[in-house]
């Protein structure tokens, strides 16, 4: 895509999320969302091929229905309470729709089908931004209306999106799949502690997004979209390769890298408020995730797969991608464990 | 609630129905959106005018705009996937399962 034209649509899918964050009437909310899906059309278009055209159109549909129902809520909350503002309780019915509306945005259970098949058909860079920037506006709403949010519907949608992310990716080996069911996981964990703890989602978003921008930028230096491809680069990068081990570690929640924060957080104020058998589903589900992700780092980095002698001389060849904050997102992915008492009074 | 209120919510109903159940044309998907559309922008209407929210009055115009923003870039993906099948028919959008 030429420069000029990537430029005005990059700057209205930040624009259009900017809007979602700063806004404190229903109806910029509404059209920040949709000048976001309007724009990022073209981004999950960038290579024309079959595959992205149907995962583009599977996304538009979606994202539209789920924007329609947006409007319907807050028609409704107009007709029941006569005003605009973000700040105000709205109605369970008006809540509830909006709830429903935004789960659909970001891709939780029941509503998380988009989800891989999107990821799948579009570049690895265009699936980042998707994975990553389009999960902040809805969460945004999500943390403005917590407080009257119906607590049944968002633990019932937090309990299927973390079983289906789980189960889901058991049988993946195309990574963009194995992300975009690692991305359903880990918005069921945000949810679950939405009604307890808002903060607690932002930090799980904020260290979601630096791990998730670190393992799509390892796989877009080796341009791998499968684990066959990503097992030939202990040839290529050797020591990027002890990266992807970390960066899995760390999406799988262990101690002592930084993805254990949250969930450590998350299970911490879930006890507090006397859910201990979520707590304990949760946690137990997440090994799921694990299983996926370290089956991910034994072909990658623990075991040097039977290859061609062709696929040996890879090293001879200089590296031409420029990853710019790639040691910065590894750090903070990995070693932020200290810090979580700052981050926490930061939020 | 009005009479008039539930009639609409059920016009939006019924399209939100066909958009979720469609036996093969992507572009009955597209006319149930534009039918959410207009039942929303029906239903917007008759609040701020019966409430006389009247600085609220440019707010359906807005909702227009941009959903025929939004209907012009389906309508865009509808030919695109009419110029690679053929025909509009979602059995042909199979090629990202599993």
């Amino acid at each position: 895509m030429k420069p000029p034209i990537l430029t005005i649509i990059m700057s209205t899918v930040i624009s259009g999320t900017i809007m979602v964050l700063i806004s404190s009437h229903w109806l910029t909310i509404w059209i920040g969302f949709e000048m976001n899906m309007l724009a990022i059309i073209p981004i999950l278009m960038k290579k024309f091929n079959p595959r992205a055209m149907e995962a583009s159109t599977k996304y538009f549909l979606t994202q539209a229905t789920a924007s329609m129902l947006l409007m319907l809520g807050i028609t409704i909350n107009l007709l029941l309470t006569g005003q605009w503002a973000v700040l105000n309780m709205p109605d369970p019915i008006a809540s509830n729709m909006m709830t429903v509306a935004l789960a659909m945005k970001l891709g939780l259970s029941p509503f998380h089908f988009w989800v891989p098949e999107v990821t799948q058909g579009i570049p690895l860079s265009s699936g980042m931004i998707l994975l990553t920037w389009q999960k902040i506006a809805p969460l945004s709403i999500l943390y403005q209306i917590s407080p009257s949010t119906n607590p049944n519907l968002l633990m019932a949608m937090a309990t299927m999106s973390v079983l289906m992310g789980g189960w889901g990716g058991l049988n993946q080996t195309q990574l963009r799949k194995i992300l975009a069911y690692s991305s359903i996981a880990h918005m069921g964990w945000m949810i679950a502690v939405t009604t307890y703890n808002p903060t607690l989602m932002l930090l799980n978003l904020v260290i979601y997004i630096m791990m998730t921008l670190g393992a799509f930028m390892l796989f877009m230096l080796n341009s791998s979209t499968t684990t066959l491809s990503l097992s030939h680069m202990w040839n290529k990068f050797p020591l990027i390769t002890s990266l992807i081990l970390t960066i899995m570690l760390s999406l799988g929640g262990l101690p002592p890298l930084s993805g254990f924060i949250p969930k450590w957080m998350i299970i911490h104020e879930l006890t507090k408020n006397n859910m201990i058998i979520m707590a304990t589903f949760m946690a137990i589900t997440a090994l799921l995730n694990l299983y996926f992700y370290m089956r991910l780092t034994y072909a990658t980095t623990l075991t040097l797969f039977p290859s061609m002698n062709i696929m040996k001389m890879k090293w001879q060849f200089e590296n031409t991608k420029n990853m710019t904050l790639l040691p910065l997102l590894i750090v903070i992915s990995t070693m932020l464990l200290p810090l979580s008492p700052m981050m926490l009074t930061l939020l | 609630m009005s009479m008039v209120y539930i009639n609409i919510f059920l016009a939006f109903t019924l399209s939100f129905m066909g958009l979720l159940i469609y036996r093969s044309h992507l572009m009955s998907s597209l006319l149930c959106l534009e039918g959410m559309m207009l039942s929303l922008f029906v239903m917007m209407t008759v609040t701020i005018l019966t409430n006389h929210l009247t600085l609220a009055s440019m707010t359906p115009i807005i909702l227009l705009v941009f959903a025929a923003c939004e209907a012009a870039l389906g309508l865009s993906l509808l030919v695109m996937i009419s110029n690679t099948y053929g025909t509009d028919h979602v059995q042909n959008l199979n090629l990202l399962q599993c």
